[in-house]
């Protein structure tokens, strides 16, 4: 009976696993390579988009104290369908790398969309 | 001869075998989704109140967080404390709100309650110890004013929740 019950929540488990509204980003822990172009580092993450009422997510990057750190990547703010990831790469200057801690990408409402309290999520890779 | 010419032809033969591919796939998953099951929706149950307490007329939002390693994220939660967009508002709003652990996957997340950590005021902190799902409920109330009527129009405030590696 025990087992059926684990069986059955697994497959409840799965089932929630699968339909829903997610946000989910990886790697968990980044790690910083050099990249083409002198004195420039690059890093390449992973964003997965199982919101339906979210089709755009803004990149940030972050210090120990949450104050920004410049960076470059090909777009700011990323443009991603219903249930489809993108990976995108993320620029910061050697010099500045010390100072990167944290790779967010937060969810971004249109305003006319909005006919409830709005949900943003964002999640936050830690520089390994 | 004949024997020794097919013995050295059938090991030319199978030699390309040997190297035959055989790849080891693998995928990476996130190890944080952060799932909005529910939007929150305000209720109006006083001309100067919006609530999302259900006897208010509201709904509580609720957020579900599924960790699939335990002991690499901490959650925030940053209930509303000002309205991302709403009619000309004259007077000030006090905000109050909250965010409370809800259903869990695993009975010890329980504990996840008693440990969580409010700073500041809006923002609360729960510290993923364990692998599973766990609901968070949050909650929000803006009162306008003293006396005075909320102006007719729609009200939209912003939920934050977030998922940071430790």
């Amino acid at each position: 009976m025990h087992c059926k019950v684990k069986l059955l929540l697994s497959v409840v488990f799965v089932f929630w696993a699968s339909f829903g509204f997610a946000h989910e980003m990886t790697p968990a822990y980044p790690k910083f390579v050099t990249s083409y172009i002198d004195d420039v580092s690059v890093t390449k993450m992973k964003l997965f988009n199982r919101r339906d009422d979210v089709s755009y997510y803004k990149i940030e990057v972050w210090d120990n104290n949450w104050e920004p750190v410049p960076f470059a990547s090909t777009n700011k703010i990323i443009k991603i369908g219903h249930n489809k990831s993108v990976s995108f790469d993320v620029y910061v200057q050697t010099k500045d790398l010390k100072y990167v801690v944290y790779i967010c990408t937060i969810s971004k409402n249109f305003k006319e969309d909005q006919k409830v309290t709005v949900i943003a999520s964002r999640i936050c890779s830690k520089i390994d | 001869m004949l024997k020794k010419l097919a013995v050295i032809s059938s090991l030319i033969l199978t030699t390309p075998a040997l190297a035959v591919n055989s790849p080891i796939n693998g995928q990476v998953q996130a190890k944080c989704s952060i799932w909005t099951e529910t939007q929150g929706v305000y209720g109006n149950p006083l001309p100067n109140k919006l609530d999302t307490l259900p006897a208010s007329g509201g709904t509580h939002a609720s957020i579900r967080v599924d960790i699939a390693q335990a002991n690499f994220y901490k959650t925030s939660f940053t209930h509303p404390i000002s309205f991302s967009s709403s009619p000309t508002l004259s007077d000030t709003v006090v905000w109050s709100g909250s965010t409370v652990v809800g259903q869990v996957s695993v009975t010890e997340m329980s504990a996840y309650e008693a440990a969580k950590v409010i700073s500041p005021s809006n923002v609360t902190t729960f510290d993923m110890t364990l692998a599973g799902s766990t609901w968070f409920t949050v909650s929000s109330t803006a009162l306008y004013g003293y006396n005075k009527s909320l102006p007719a129009g729609s009200y939209v405030a912003q939920i934050v929740a977030e998922c940071i590696a430790k």
